[in-house]
Formats: structure tokens, C-alpha cells, sequence
């Protein structure tokens, strides 16, 4: 079986609020699924439920082929998790908090904790209560906790919280060397689609507890709109001639908004159009829209962000 | 039972490494050392002079003798025990959730049961010594202020009672777990300790007839602190006692193991 993490019509509704609705999501193995939504939009509530901390309204789901629900303990052995801030024993250590879970997770051999600590850099730190640690090494703790047992699982909500943008580019190369080397199956959640693009094979966007996307990291990339702008002394004149050949145009501040797909893959036709007809490009030029733009643009399709 | 010896370790180290636990220490510690002194002060009034507040301390003990002592000793613990094991039971459960660390616990390959159990075992081992702690203090400050009466058979008899007394007092603090784990936190267990010390003495004294099937009187009763005509104890409030514990620990492991974690 190649799909490990699988949601059925995941609902939870608190009260009349549907905190998720109906989420049906398979991950396959060694994948690194993006989940991405707005603060509230139902992510930490799903995650919750994948983990078995709260109980579905109606749905269900499945982790390595077995159902998840609170009784089912052997099925986290090989599940390790972060959950929102993590929170950590403030009057132990950080070695005596990754003692802890060394132990909780019945690891029998001790050295995961000495090795954990090297790969999240927490070693200079080893003896420093949890309460003392800055955020940073705060969340490098809790997702320190989250691997200490190899998991063949990760399930991480917004990892990179609090990390400093050299802490961010680490975090991701080490999850990016565990799925592809080790076969891990991560899902991540975060806010920022621009993070988490640079190395999510797949993203689910959430928006008011509904998956409202989702896509392949190459089908996201076609998505993305390409507007070609071009300037030129005569904007009204220009815009006239474009239209008059088929084109659209659009005038925005002191430049023309070109759209249609033949002017953004071959702008080159515009160009020679405009100077032969007398009025020369001073500036050409294909944007493409950024990741953030496009994540509002589906948010909003969606009924907007709140 | 899968993970308890590992449960057990965790929690006894969350437990070691709080400041809590010294200061149960110390207060149960300050508590035996003043009743010695109280006591003390009761046998040798012209120490205090003209303090009315620590004269009419001192004349709360009946008898400044070992008996009246031991017997203060008893009210202490079934009052101060509720306090403080139920102080430590709030900690030990509500601290998971003041800290945030619950969610760490709940999805572990070990049974949430097994987390549970072994806070209780905690609390247990915490409890007996804090009560030892009393009582072993007390004597060695009634020793000190040579307190008359003593013999060893009198302090035997009352290691019996103040041990029974603790023991009820403890299992009785098992719905405080559930409160702290509903009320996730520390404020909602130690408010209903309040209500349940202010209910008892109102029972106990207004209206005694049904003192024996409330189940937090009964450790008073059954250490005498309702004096020599207090109501007598039979079979039935030792089964509404035993049952009031153990639909505490029900139903903090079905909280723990059915309710959201949110």
C-alpha cells in the first residue's frame, strides 16, 4: 500500500462551527505534503485528528493502514509529531525533556538523545532548562522530539515558527534529506505557501475547514497568472491598436497590462507590432505572480479571507 | 502493564526537578514544628507573656499531653492532607495542561492509562512521605519540648490512626485529578478543596447525623476529631468512600482517554 496518511471526509464541528469540513486527503509514501491555510482555517484542528487527540465529528482516518483513534497506541510508534508552539517541561533540561520522550517512545538505547541534539544543534544547550531557551531553540527542541525515534511519519504544524531564516533553510534541508533518503512521509502545515513550495512535492490548501486546492508542486507552478506589461509614450493610442488586433489590454497607472496567452508566451510578436506600427516599447516585461499572491487568489475564489 | 516502568520514571522526574515538591516539604515540615511548639507554649504559658493571639492558640489543645497532641496531630492531617495532596494532585494533573505538554503525552505508544496510573503512583509516594514527614517531625518536636505522657505504646496507636486517617484523606482525592484535567488547570480543584473543607465542617458540626455517608467527613470521623460522642463510622461509608475514589480514577482515565485535548 502506498498511500500512509489518509483522511476520509475528516469533519469537526464545534457547535454550528465547522472548524473542518469534510477533508479527504492521501499522502503517499517518501511524499512531503504541504497543507497550507490562513490562522484558523482548520489546520492544527485536522492535525489534532490525524494524531488522535481529538475526536473526529464524522470520518475518519488512517496512518500506515490502521485506523486512528485514542485507543490505538501501538500505532505511534513510528509517528512523530509537533502540534502548534511546542511546549516543552520548563524546569527540566533539554536533556532531560528529550529523556523523557527517549523513554516514553521505549527507545531501549540512549544515544538517540546525544544524536538528536547534534542534528538540531541543541548540544551547547544540553543542560539549560527548557524555561531559559530562546524560541528558536525552543522549536528546534520540539521538533527534536518529533524524530528522536526515526519515525517513518512526520506530522508537523508550522515547524519554521520562530526559526531565523538560517534555522528555516536547515530545518527544510533535513526534512527534504529524510523524505527522499530515508522514505519519510511528512505532512506539514504552514502559512506561507512560499516556503513551503521550496520543497513540498504536493500542497492542500485549507480555507474555512475546506480543502480548496490541491495540486502537485509542478501543477502549482503552471497555475501561477504571467501578465505581460509594456510602456510606451502613447498608452492610449497603444491600448487601441491591441485591441483592434485581438489582444486585451488594460491600462494600469503609467503601463499596459497585456493578457491572453499567445502576447504572454510570445511577447516578442507584441513588440515588433508596436514599433511597426509607430508607437515603441519602452519597457516589456513578463511578470509572473508570486506564490503569496496566488494562495489569496484561491483563498478568495473561495469566499475571501477573514 | 506496556510503558509503566518508564511512565513512572518520567513522572517521578517531572516531580523531582519542581520546586513544588520542596515546598510541600517545607510547609508539612513548618506545620509539625509549630504544633510542637504550640503545645510547647500550652504547658509553659508565662513564655508568651501577654500575647492573647498565641495564649488562645496554645488553649485551643485540650490536653498538653502527648494523647491531646497526637489527637491535634489527627485534625491536621485530615484538614492539611486534603490541602496539600489535594494541592499536589491539582499540580501533577494540571500542569500538563498549564504548561502545554499534554498534547506530548497523548499520542505515545504507550497507553494514556498507563501516563495516568502512573501520576497516581506518584502522588501516592509523594503523599505517604509528606504524611511521614508530619508525623515523624511532630514526634521529634514533642520529644524536643518534652511534651509529658509519652510511652511507646500511645505513640504506636497513634501512628495507626494518623496513618488510616492519611491513607482515607488520600484515596479520597482521586475526583480532584478529574477536576484538574476538566478544568485544565490548577483553579478549578483547588476551589472545589475549599468547598469540600467548608461543606464538611458545616456537616460535621450542624448536622452530624449524615456525616458518615459524606464522604470527604470521613476521615475525620474515623480519626475522632468529631470527639468521643462524633458519629460512628460502619461498613456503608467505607463503600461510599471506596467508590467515591474509585469513580475518580474512572473517570480521569475516560477523560483522558475519550475527551478532546484542544
Amino acid at each position: 500500500m502506498n498511500d500512509i496518511i489518509i483522511t476520509e471526509n475528516l469533519t469537526k464541528y464545534y457547535g454550528k462551527v465547522h472548524a473542518v469540513d469534510s477533508i479527504s486527503i492521501n499522502v503517499r509514501k517518501g511524499e512531503i505534503y504541504g497543507f497550507l491555510g490562513l490562522n484558523g482555517a482548520g489546520k492544527t484542528t485536522t492535525i489534532r485528528m490525524l494524531l488522535g487527540i481529538i475526536r473526529p465529528t464524522s470520518g475518519r482516518s488512517y496512518l500506515n493502514g490502521k485506523k486512528v483513534h485514542a485507543g490505538n497506541h501501538s500505532l505511534w510508534d513510528k509517528v512523530g509529531y509537533l502540534v502548534e508552539i511546542p511546549y516543552s517541561y520548563p524546569d527540566l533540561t533539554v536533556y532531560e525533556n528529550l529523556e523523557i520522550v527517549r523513554r516514553l517512545r521505549l527507545i531501549v538505547n540512549s544515544s538517540p538523545v546525544e544524536s538528536v541534539m547534534e542534528k538540531l544543534k541543541l548540544s551547547p544547550y544540553r543542560d539549560r532548562k527548557a524555561k531559559d531557551l530562546s524560541h528558536g531553540n525552543a522549536q528546534r527542541l520540539g521538533i527534536a522530539k518529533a524524530i528522536i525515534h526515526n519515525p517513518d511519519i512526520l506530522i508537523l504544524d508550522e515547524p519554521a515558527n520562530g526559526l531565523d531564516p538560517a534555522g528555516i533553510v536547515e530545518i527544510r534541508e533535513m526534512l527534504r534529506e529524510m523524505a527522499l533518503q530515508e522514505g519519510v512521509t511528512i505532512f506539514i502545515s504552514s502559512h506561507i505557501l512560499g516556503e513551503i513550495s521550496r520543497f513540498a512535492t504536493r500542497i492542500g490548501i485549507i480555507h474555512e475547514g475546506k480543502l480548496v486546492q490541491e495540486s502537485d508542486i509542478d501543477h502549482l507552478e503552471s497555475s501561477l497568472y504571467r501578465r505581460l506589461q509594456v510602456k510606451t509614450d502613447d498608452t492610449d493610442g497603444a491600448r487601441s491598436l491591441l485591441l483592434k488586433k485581438g489582444y486585451t489590454a488594460a491600462i494600469e497607472e503609467d503601463f499596459m497590462e497585456v493578457s491572453g496567452k499567445d502576447a504572454i508566451s510570445n511577447p516578442e510578436n507584441i513588440a515588433s507590432l508596436l514599433v511597426h506600427e509607430g508607437y515603441p516599447p519602452t519597457m516589456l516585461k513578463v511578470e509572473e505572480e508570486d506564490l503569496e499572491s496566488y494562495f489569496l487568489r484561491v483563498i478568495e475564489k473561495n469566499g475571501g479571507a477573514k | 502493564m506496556k510503558g509503566f516502568a518508564e511512565a513512572f520514571w518520567a513522572e517521578s522526574l517531572k516531580a523531582r526537578k519542581s520546586k513544588i515538591l520542596w515546598i510541600t516539604f517545607l510547609v508539612f515540615s513548618f506545620i509539625a514544628i509549630m504544633m510542637g511548639l504550640l503545645v510547647f507554649v500550652a504547658n509553659n504559658p508565662e513564655l508568651v507573656g501577654d500575647s492573647v493571639v498565641l495564649s488562645a492558640k496554645a488553649s485551643m489543645i485540650g490536653n498538653a499531653d502527648w494523647p491531646g497532641y497526637f489527637e491535634l496531630l489527627y485534625q491536621i492531617i485530615a484538614m492539611i492532607g486534603l490541602i496539600g495532596f489535594g494541592f499536589v494532585i491539582s499540580w501533577v494533573f494540571g500542569r500538563e495542561y498549564v504548561d502545554h505538554t499534554l498534547k506530548d503525552l497523548l499520542a505515545l505508544p504507550i497507553p494514556r492509562s498507563v501516563i495516568v496510573l502512573s501520576k497516581f503512583i506518584v502522588i501516592t509516594i509523594w503523599a505517604v512521605l509528606l504524611s511521614l514527614t508530619l508525623f515523624i517531625l511532630a514526634v521529634v518536636t514533642g520529644l524536643a519540648v518534652n511534651i509529658p505522657g509519652w510511652s511507646v505504646e500511645t505513640a504506636l496507636h497513634a501512628f495507626y490512626i494518623f496513618t488510616g486517617t492519611a491513607l482515607l484523606t488520600l484515596v479520597l482525592c482521586t475526583p480532584i485529578a478529574f477536576l484538574a484535567s476538566y478544568g485544565r488547570g490548577y483553579l478549578l480543584p483547588m476551589g472545589f478543596i475549599i468547598l469540600i473543607i467548608i461543606i464538611t465542617q458545616f456537616i460535621v458540626v450542624g448536622i452530624p447525623g449524615i456525616a458518615p455517608y459524606i464522604p470527604w467527613a470521613i476521615p475525620a470521623l474515623f480519626c475522632g476529631a468529631a470527639g468521643p460522642a462524633g458519629p460512628f463510622i460502619g461498613t456503608a461509608s467505607y463503600i461510599i468512600l471506596f467508590i467515591t475514589s474509585i469513580a475518580g480514577l474512572m473517570i480521569t482515565l475516560a477523560w483522558w482517554r475519550f475527551a478532546d485535548a484542544r
